[in-house]
C-alpha cells in the first residue's frame, strides 16, 4: 500500500473527516469521482457547488446512509464502511429536507432523537430546553411541527442534530427555501459553534460559505474542483481584474481603441466590462474621454466566489 | 431502550393522525358488514367422511366401497365405533360421519327386488358449517338412491352436534372476515414505515445508532397495540351481529393477535423491498388480496384445488381461519389447534428475522 491508500488505514488524530479516493457511482452515474478530503477538527468546511455536484451524496457516505462503490473515509478516526455505529455515535446531521415528525411537538422531536442517541431524560430535559431557547423556538416547543413554518422547521432540524451534543455536525443545505431573514438567523448559530465542533456545510449559496467557513471545497460533477480559504480561492481570480464602466456614446471606434489595449473588452448597450491582469481606474476613464465615450460611472469588481466557480468549471453555480 | 422511544413515536404519530385511524379500523370493519351479509359458496368441496358399518352385509360393505367411494365431492374414512368419529368430528378432522343401520342391507335388497323400500341413514354432522353440512346431506342422498335404485328420498336421520347452540350464518363467517381484517395490516404496515421513508424522517433515524432489529420491532410494537384494538373492536362488532363464541375467547384472540403479528412481519418486508408508498401500497395489494381469497377467509378452502390449498396451507391465513372457526363454531381447545398456533408463531417469528435482514440491507442504499 502507498500513498492515501495506506494513510487508509492509519488514524490521524488532527483530522475529523478523512477521505480516500471516496467514489459513488449509481448505475452509470459517477455521482462522486474519487475525492480526497482533510478536515481539521474544529474546522468549518463548507462543500459549495451546483445542485447535482455531489455534495449530499458525499454527506450521506459520511454519515453511513450511503455505502461507497469505490475509496473510503474516517470520521473521527472510524472508519465509514467498518464501523458506521461508532460514527453515528459522534454525528449529528441536519438533512437537505427538514425532516421532523411532524405529528410529534418539537420537544417530543427533541427527546426522540435525544434518547436514540442514549441521553439520559434529566440531562435531555435541559438541553432540550435551552435548545429550544437557543432556537427560538421555546413559546413553540408543545406544538405539533407540521404547523410550523419552514425557517422554524429547519431551525429545530440543526436542533436535532445537535442535541446529543456531537463532535461533527453535517448541515446539508442549511438554509434552502429559508427567507433572507430566517437565514441569517441560522448562519448567526452556525457561526457561534464554529470552533466548538467540527462542522461540514454543504451549500450552493456562495455567500453562505464565504460568511461561515474556514476553508471553501468548490465540488463538480463529483470532484473537488478547488479548495483553500475563500481569500485563497478568490485570489486566484484576482490574476484578472474587472472594471464596469457605464457610458454614453460607445461607439465602434472606442470599443477598437478599448480592445487594442485590453485583453478583454465586452459591450453590453451603455455598460462596458474591462478585464485584464492590470487595471488603473483614471487612466481607463480618462481613455474613454479621450476616445469621445462620456463615463457616467464606473467600478473596479470584486472577484467572488462565483467567479471562481465560473473560472474553474466554465459555468455558473445555478446552471 | 431505543426501540421502546420509537415505538412511542410510531403510536403517536398513527394516534394523533385521526383520519388514518379511522380509516385502520372502519376499512375492515365496512368489510365485515357487507360480506359477513352477503358472502356464500357453491363450487365443488371435498369433505372427509366418517362411515361406520353396524349392518356388515356385503351390500353395505359394496355400499361403502362402490356408492360412497365413487361421489366425488367426498372422501371416505371407515370407523368401528362412532365414539371415534364422534372425537375425530369435534377436532375437526372429519366433516361428518354416516352410520349404517342393522337391516340397511336387507332395506337395499327390497328395493331392488320391488322398488319399495325404508332406507335409513344416520349422519351425524358438523352444523356450523351450514354449507357444508348441506351438500354433504345432498350428496350422500342422491349416492344412496342411485345405489337403491329409488326415486324417493332416502330418509336421513339428521343428527347435528353442538344442538345447544344456535349457529348462524355469522359465527363461520365472522373469524374469516376479522382474519381478513387482519391480512389489511399487511398494507397498513407498510404504509407506516414507508411514510417515513417517503418524507426522509427514516434517514434521519438511520444517523442514530439505531439498529435494524430496533427499526423493524418499533414500527411493529406500536402497530401491534393497534391490531390488539382492531380484533377487539371486531369480536365486539361480531357478537352485536350475533356472533357465538363457543370456545375460550382468550384461544381465539391469541389466533388473531398472531394472524397480526404475521400481516405487520409481511408488512415490514415490503416496506423494506419497496421505496415509496405507492410501490409499497400496490404490492401488499397484490398479495394481501389473493392471500385473503386462498386462505378460506371467504369461501372454505376445501373448494379449492389441491394445489391451491398447499400454497395456502404455507401460509398463516388458512391455519389462521381454520383455527379461529374450530374456537369459535365448535368450541375445540389447545390440544385441537395447538399445530395452528406453533405454525403462526414460527411463521411470525421468521418473517420478523427476515424483515431485519432485508431492512438493515436496504439501511445503506
Amino acid at each position: 500500500m502507498t500513498g492515501r491508500a495506506a494513510k487508509a488505514t492509519e488514524v490521524n488524530d488532527t483530522f475529523a473527516i478523512e477521505t480516500f479516493n471516496l467514489t459513488k457511482i449509481f448505475d452509470s452515474l459517477v455521482a462522486v469521482d474519487g475525492i480526497d478530503l482533510a478536515i481539521k477538527k474544529g474546522e468549518l468546511f463548507a462543500l459549495l457547488g451546483p445542485n447535482g455536484a455531489g455534495k449530499t451524496t458525499t454527506i450521506n457516505m459520511l454519515c453511513c446512509l450511503l455505502k461507497p462503490t469505490g475509496g473510503t473515509a474516517r470520521v473521527m478516526g472510524y472508519d465509514i464502511n467498518q464501523e458506521p455505529y461508532k460514527i453515528k455515535e459522534v454525528i449529528g446531521v441536519s438533512p437537505q429536507e427538514t425532516t421532523l415528525s411532524e405529528r410529534l411537538n418539537a420537544l417530543e422531536n427533541l427527546n426522540l432523537i435525544g434518547r436514540l442517541h442514549g441521553i439520559n431524560p434529566r440531562k435531555l430535559k435541559t438541553w432540550s430546553k435551552l435548545m429550544l431557547e437557543t432556537m427560538g423556538l421555546a413559546e413553540r416547543a408543545r406544538e405539533q411541527v407540521r404547523k410550523f413554518s419552514g425557517g422554524m422547521k429547519r431551525r429545530l432540524s440543526i436542533a436535532l442534530a445537535l442535541i446529543h451534543n456531537p463532535q461533527i455536525l453535517f448541515l446539508d443545505e442549511p438554509t434552502l427555501g429559508l427567507d433572507p431573514q430566517a437565514r441569517r438567523a441560522v448562519w448567526q448559530y452556525i457561526a457561534r459553534l464554529k470552533g466548538d465542533k467540527t462542522i461540514l456545510l454543504t451549500t450552493h449559496y456562495m455567500d453562505e460559505a464565504d460568511f461561515l467557513a474556514d476553508r471553501i471545497g468548490i465540488m463538480d460533477e463529483g470532484k473537488i474542483a478547488a479548495l483553500g480559504t475563500s481569500v485563497e480561492l478568490k485570489t486566484e481570480m484576482l490574476a484578472t481584474h474587472t472594471m464596469i464602466v457605464q457610458a454614453w456614446n460607445l461607439t465602434q471606434k472606442v470599443v477598437s481603441e478599448m480592445r487594442s489595449r485590453y485583453a478583454q473588452v465586452e459591450v453590453d448597450k451603455g455598460s462596458m466590462t474591462i478585464s485584464d491582469q492590470r487595471l488603473d481606474f483614471k487612466e481607463i476613464v480618462d481613455q474613454l474621454h479621450a476616445f469621445g465615450a462620456i463615463v457616467r460611472s464606473a467600478h473596479i469588481k470584486e472577484p467572488t466566489l462565483e467567479d471562481v466557480f465560473l473560472k474553474i468549471t466554465g459555468k455558473g453555480l445555478r446552471e | 431502550m431505543r426501540f421502546w422511544q420509537l415505538s412511542l413515536r410510531s403510536f403517536k404519530e398513527i394516534y394523533r393522525d385521526t383520519l388514518a385511524l379511522g380509516f385502520l379500523l372502519a376499512f375492515p370493519l365496512m368489510f365485515m358488514l357487507l360480506f359477513g351479509a352477503a358472502f356464500g359458496g357453491d363450487t365443488t368441496p371435498s369433505y372427509t367422511i366418517g362411515v361406520i358399518d353396524e349392518d356388515q352385509t356385503t351390500v353395505s360393505q359394496s355400499f361403502v366401497s362402490e356408492a360412497l367411494a365413487s361421489v366425488p365431492t367426498i372422501e371416505i374414512t371407515t370407523f368401528t365405533e362412532t365414539n371415534t368419529a364422534l372425537e375425530q368430528l369435534e377436532l375437526g378432522d372429519l366433516r361428518a360421519y354416516i352410520v349404517l343401520p342393522e337391516g340397511f342391507g336387507e332395506q337395499v335388497l327390497l328395493s331392488w327386488q320391488d322398488g319399495e323400500a325404508d332406507i335409513a341413514l344416520n349422519i351425524t354432522y358438523d352444523e356450523s358449517d351450514l354449507m357444508a353440512s348441506e351438500q354433504i346431506i345432498a350428496s350422500i342422498n342422491t349416492a344412496t338412491r342411485a345405489f337403491a335404485r329409488i326415486e324417493i328420498p332416502v330418509t336421513i336421520n339428521a343428527n347435528p352436534i353442538n344442538i345447544e347452540t344456535e349457529i348462524t350464518n355469522i359465527d363461520y363467517i365472522a373469524p374469516g372476515i376479522i382474519i381478513f381484517g387482519i391480512l389489511i395490516m399487511i398494507p397498513t404496515s407498510a404504509r407506516i414505515m414507508l411514510r417515513d421513508k417517503e418524507n426522509r424522517f427514516l434517514s434521519r433515524l438511520l444517523t442514530t445508532p439505531t439498529r435494524p432489529w430496533e427499526f423493524i420491532s418499533s414500527y411493529s410494537l406500536s402497530l401491534v397495540a393497534i391490531a390488539i384494538t382492531q380484533i377487539i373492536v371486531f369480536i365486539l362488532l361480531g357478537w352485536l351481529f350475533g356472533m357465538d363464541i363457543v370456545g375460550s375467547i382468550l384461544l381465539a384472540f391469541l389466533i388473531f393477535l398472531l394472524t397480526a403479528i404475521c400481516s405487520i412481519g409481511v408488512g415490514m418486508v415490503v416496506a423494506s423491498l419497496t421505496k415509496s408508498e405507492n410501490q409499497g401500497e400496490s404490492l401488499s395489494w397484490l398479495f394481501s388480496m389473493p392471500l385473503a381469497i386462498v386462505s378460506g377467509v371467504w369461501f372454505s378452502v376445501e373448494f379449492m384445488p389441491s394445489y391451491i390449498q398447499t400454497l395456502a396451507y404455507a401460509f398463516p391465513f388458512s391455519h389462521a381461519v381454520d383455527a379461529a372457526r374450530a374456537v369459535i363454531t365448535r368450541g375445540v381447545g389447545l390440544e385441537a389447534v395447538g399445530g395452528d398456533l406453533v405454525f403462526l408463531a414460527g411463521w411470525a417469528a421468521g418473517i420478523f428475522i427476515l424483515g431485519t435482514i432485508l431492512f438493515g440491507r436496504t439501511m445503506r442504499s
